[in-house]
């Protein structure tokens, strides 16, 4: 099937957060620092995408809600139309761990719905950390779903693992009012400098089994990192969709402030269909404003958007027709539950292109990998078509 | 149903007669007994609480390690001895009941709240339920059904998590439970059903629900897969009489298995790393909202260690935790020593006493230095 054009929209202007701002909003809490940060080794020398975002847009999200209902999702259909819009992406019905992780894995395996284990495939992150040779920060995971989606970060294949998996913070878990004023009530813990330190360093050594130089650097950072965010506004969050919308604002703080290699999203709440139809187009679209904060961030920031591609698909949609409780499931089957759109967007990617060709979920997997320079081994999937300009 | 001869050594041979007389449980002072004596053998136990299988004896039976006053009483004494105390008890069932909680996702937003499913650790502990009936009580709770909201999800987490079913391979039986689910009529696992609540009483009065218990509190406890022959006659027994499971975790835990497990230290979910602490720490266990709020933002992380780190520095010199002044250690290899029998659950190497003592005699080396850096070491984070 031929890639067409995209049919006219008219691109808003672009919204929201210029640099400073961001900057300013992100690192507001106090100083952070940023101990070793490689910086990613140009991937492919013949692209210029140098960092992918990921965004598992999850929960089940039907497409007739969004590309399909014009006006209901502004900043997809805006990214849409500078980009490349697939709108016959082949879901696998997992339940949404299974199917989620699909996504980042490039193979589509049974997975209990609330299995709280890795999977047996490698991920995305550790395809590409371990054949770029990147460290641990250059990979994150932002998540809205709790204990489970912590399983996102790697998989227990025997040639990947957890040394290549990527940081997951789950913004609702971590960055909560609750959370930050138990610290708070704690008081911040004493820093050990100066000789304390070298003593310190000493006994843990005596100790043995101890980590390695990078890995100790790489909590440094991250234990920097989530005192700084809890005294930022995330943990203020409110709102119907205030998990996701945390797991997205963790995202735009860490590309701003980490600019790693990749950041993955997964979001969850567009589930409240279930019992409510109306709640759940509420969620959809405070999702969509909430992407267009973290998009808008990338764009405002001319390195960042000379570099950044954005790959935006839901794990499945919904059924077809509502429920007895006036919500959506997902089970019968249908089109609109076994089918969704999928958007890319990126400095390497042809603008206002769809493509009606049918591909899978299981190809974001390879084509993240293939963009920038490394191989996903174990995938079912393909790299997506008609994609590079 | 037939005899299950694997599931008797599940209900092990009795530590006395394992270990030779004298090594019987403990009992009340008889009368007529000297003054003194109050029953107890003062033989060696068979496997006596050293200071390893007491922390993991602790940690695995009730999801902490043991208060100061704890491991002066057991300190010594024999596994079975603990066993006899606390196996059965509510505190044993309610972590066991914490542990079920999170094997279905019944956490946070989804924990449940109503009294009935509140009481089930004090139900099992005073026998008016057994394992099969609780879990059955946490399946047709609210919060299950929230947790798991609309046909196809509820009938698969029935079938997943209850009788270990791959829906994907058997989608005729999870047709039938939808079907079933929005009031209609079907054979789910052979059975007649007509209701929700069918589903989950079908469900768990099924072979298959004996079957995903045991293997899976067997992967719990012992962390190794059992043996088939041993599953199945563990899981007949259970599946016969659910009230036979408490002797099969007796057997478990007086096994070869469980000395083996020892060995194989592991990360702690979170909820027992936050006990823990607390226990370790301060010696007290932790509030319930210090316990969710600490576990949550713990549970928000792939790799945990850094953050309970953070948490067990915040504890250290949050003025909680009664560390005693630098000038009241008259001893100071004796009080490290000790701190690695407690911390660690082992004694410590002469390498590691020296190189501690010798950091301790330093002035910038403050107690809570001693203790950071135990409690932010790897093997702390793991039991």
């Amino acid at each position: 099937m031929e890639a067409e054009p995209h049919p006219t929209r008219n691109p808003s202007a672009r919204r929201g957060l210029d640099r400073r701002a961001l900057l300013s909003a992100a690192v507001g809490g106090g100083a952070l620092a940023l101990p070793g940060l490689a910086r990613p080794r140009p991937a492919r020398a013949d692209r210029a995408t140098r960092r992918v975002v990921v965004v598992a847009f999850a929960g089940g999200v039907r497409s007739r809600d969004t590309l399909g209902a014009e006006g209901s999702v502004p900043f997809l259909e805006e990214m849409a139309s500078e980009g490349v819009l697939y709108t016959r992406v082949r879901t696998a019905n997992l339940g949404h761990f299974g199917a989620s992780l699909s996504i980042l894995t490039g193979v589509a395996e049974p997975r209990g719905i609330r299995e709280n284990a890795r999977g047996p495939s490698p991920t995305l992150f550790e395809y590409v950390r371990k054949d770029l040779g990147l460290p641990p920060g250059e990979a994150w995971i932002a998540t809205s779903g709790g204990t489970q989606q912590t399983n996102f970060s790697h998989g227990v294949h025997p040639d990947y693992g957890a040394r290549y998996g990527a940081n997951t913070l789950d913004g609702d878990g971590l960055f909560n009012a609750e959370f930050r004023d138990m610290i708070a009530s704690y008081g911040r813990p004493r820093s050990v400098e100066g000789r304390e330190r070298e003593l310190l360093a000493q006994m843990r050594a005596s100790l043995g089994g101890g980590e390695g130089a990078g890995a100790a650097e790489a909590a440094a950072q991250l234990e920097e990192y989530v005192l700084g965010e809890l005294a930022r506004g995330t943990a203020d969050i409110r709102g119907a969709n205030a998990a996701d919308a945390k797991a997205l604002r963790v995202a735009r703080n860490l590309v701003a402030i980490f600019r790693p290699t990749l950041t993955g999203v997964v979001l969850q709440q567009a589930d409240v269909a279930h019992g409510s139809f109306n709640a759940y187009l509420e969620v959809v679209r405070r999702n969509d404003a909430a992407l267009g904060e973290l998009w808008n961030a990338v764009r405002a920031d001319p390195e960042l958007a000379a570099t950044t591609a954005f790959v935006v698909v839901p794990e499945f949609g919904r059924d077809a027709d509502l429920n007895a409780r006036r919500g959506l499931d997902h089970g019968d089957g249908s089109d609109d539950l076994n089918y969704v759109s999928a958007v890319c967007w990126g400095p390497d990617f042809r603008s206002g292109t769809i493509v009606r060709e049918e591909v899978g979920v299981v190809d974001v997997c390879p084509t993240v990998c293939d963009l920038l320079g490394a191989q996903a081994r174990h995938t079912r999937g393909r790299r997506l078509p008609r994609l590079y300009a | 149903m037939n005899a299950m001869p694997a599931a008797r050594p599940a209900r092990s041979p009795e530590p006395a007669a394992r270990a030779g007389p004298g090594l019987a449980r403990s009992a009340p002072p008889r009368p007529g007994r000297a003054q003194g004596d109050d029953g107890r053998t003062r033989a060696d136990p068979a496997r006596p609480l050293d200071a390893r299988r007491l922390r993991a004896g602790f940690q695995d039976l009730l999801g902490r390690p043991p208060t100061l006053a704890e491991r002066a009483e057991w300190s010594g004494r024999g596994l079975h001895e603990l066993l006899d105390a606390h196996l059965g008890g509510e505190e044993a069932w309610r972590h066991w009941f914490e542990e079920q909680l999170y094997y279905f996702l019944l956490v946070d937003n989804f924990e449940p709240g109503s009294e009935r499913v509140r009481a089930i650790p004090a139900d099992l502990a005073r026998g008016a339920l057994d394992v099969r009936q609780a879990l059955h009580r946490v399946a047709i709770s609210p919060a299950f059904d929230r947790r798991n909201p609309g046909p196809d999800t509820f009938v698969s987490v029935v079938l997943e998590q209850l009788c270990g079913i791959t829906v994907q391979k058997q989608p005729g039986e999870l047709e039938i439970g939808k079907h079933v689910y929005d009031g209609g009529e079907g054979r789910f696992l052979g059975k007649l059903a007509s209701s929700q609540a069918d589903l989950v009483r079908v469900a768990v009065e099924d072979p298959a629900f004996a079957r995903t218990l045991v293997a899976r509190e067997h992967l719990r406890l012992l962390r190794a897969e059992p043996e088939r022959k041993d599953l199945a006659a563990w899981s007949r027994a259970v599946h016969r009489d659910p009230a036979e499971f408490p002797g099969i975790l007796r057997g478990w835990y007086l096994s070869e298995a469980w000395e083996q497990r020892l060995d194989l230290r592991v990360s702690p979910p979170n909820r027992l790393f936050v006990r823990s602490l607390f226990v370790d720490l301060v010696d007290r266990l932790p509030s319930e909202e210090e316990t969710r709020r600490m576990r949550g933002a713990l549970d928000g992380l792939s790799d945990p260690g850094p953050l309970r780190s953070v948490l067990a520095r915040l504890l250290i010199d949050s003025g909680q935790a009664p560390v005693p002044a630098r000038e009241d250690i008259e001893d100071p290899t004796a009080w490290i020593a000790g701190l690695f029998e407690r911390l660690l659950g082992r004694e410590a190497s002469p390498e590691e006493l020296r190189a501690f003592a010798v950091a301790f005699r330093d002035p910038a080396c403050r107690p809570e230095t001693v203790l950071v850096a135990l409690c932010s070491h790897p093997e702390y984070q793991r039991f």
